[in-house]
């Protein structure tokens, strides 16, 4: 009986098992132990330091973002007379401004949350202010 | 004429060379790979989308949770970071406006440090700084 019809012809003799077992065990390995990481992207503020001595209207003369305590005692961002709690609302109300040129400034107490400060930054950019500048402030505006 | 003769045709793939190679490779990347995150702390960022891709800066100041500042693995106080900052100045020819300052800070944390680094920059009149966060789709 004649099972193959190539017979002794090519002899191939590859023992690929071991080396697949071995590679499967290694992939396996490295996807357990590896750690993904998240993408990073930046915010580029301008950096602007609150000076004492009196330029300070003039200098904070356009749209000013405060992350300061609201009436209830959380931060929130107050925008002139505004009290906003998310960056979402923030974009909203920023997008409707006109005098974009002019830029934004967000100052941030050093007690802010570091995340409203940032989500700030993040809002007036979205809003297309342009520059918008980072002002840290000393105690709670 | 017969060309091609399948008889008598023993296929020996030699696989040591390709193993070793792959190997070599995988070592090399993890390397590579972990030398680029000593100057990345494992902390957690703000999410938001940001307003551009991340670019590689003169210095990376990892703040976490406490406040405390982080540069390349090693915790350091605001004196060590302005002589970090003073030599990388004199790095790019003594322009501070060449220098960008990549700030990574916790994102449950407060704005005193980063407050505090921003100053310092001010002070030796670095303007280029960046604030990372963290991509949201």
């Amino acid at each position: 009986m004649k099972l193959t019809s190539r017979g002794h012809a090519a002899k191939l003799d590859l023992q690929m098992t071991s080396m697949i077992d071995v590679v499967f065990l290694l992939l396996i390995f490295f996807l357990v132990t590896s750690s993904f990481q998240k993408t990073e992207r930046e915010l580029d503020p301008a950096v602007k330091v609150e000076r004492r001595a009196g330029a300070r209207t003039t200098d904070l003369a356009p749209t000013v973002v405060d992350v300061a305590r609201g009436a209830g005692g959380e931060f929130v961002y107050r925008l002139g007379g505004r009290e906003l709690t998310s960056v979402g609302e923030l974009t909203q109300v920023l997008v409707q401004f006109e005098n974009k040129s002019d830029g934004a400034f967000v100052r941030a107490a050093d007690q802010a949350p570091y995340a409203m400060a940032a989500g700030a930054i993040q809002a007036c950019k979205e809003a297309h202010f342009s520059p918008v500048s980072y002002v840290p402030t000393e105690g709670t505006p | 004429m017969r060309l091609s003769k399948r008889q008598g045709k023993k296929l020996d793939f030699n696989m040591t060379p390709m193993i070793d190679v792959t190997f070599l490779l995988i070592i090399f990347f993890m390397t590579v790979n972990q030398m680029s995150r000593t100057n990345k702390e494992a902390i957690p960022l703000p999410s938001l989308a940001g307003s551009q891709d991340q670019s590689e800066g003169t210095l990376t100041i990892n703040v976490d949770l406490a406040g405390a500042m982080i540069v390349s693995s090693r915790t350091v106080n605001m004196n060590e970071l302005i002589a970090l900052l003073t030599t990388a100045i004199s790095d790019v020819g003594g322009e501070p406006g060449q220098v960008t300052i990549v700030v990574r800070a916790h994102r449950d944390g407060t704005c005193r440090t980063v407050n505090d680094i921003i100053r310092t920059l001010d002070k030796l009149q670095i303007t280029r700084v960046r604030l990372a966060v963290e991509s949201t789709p």
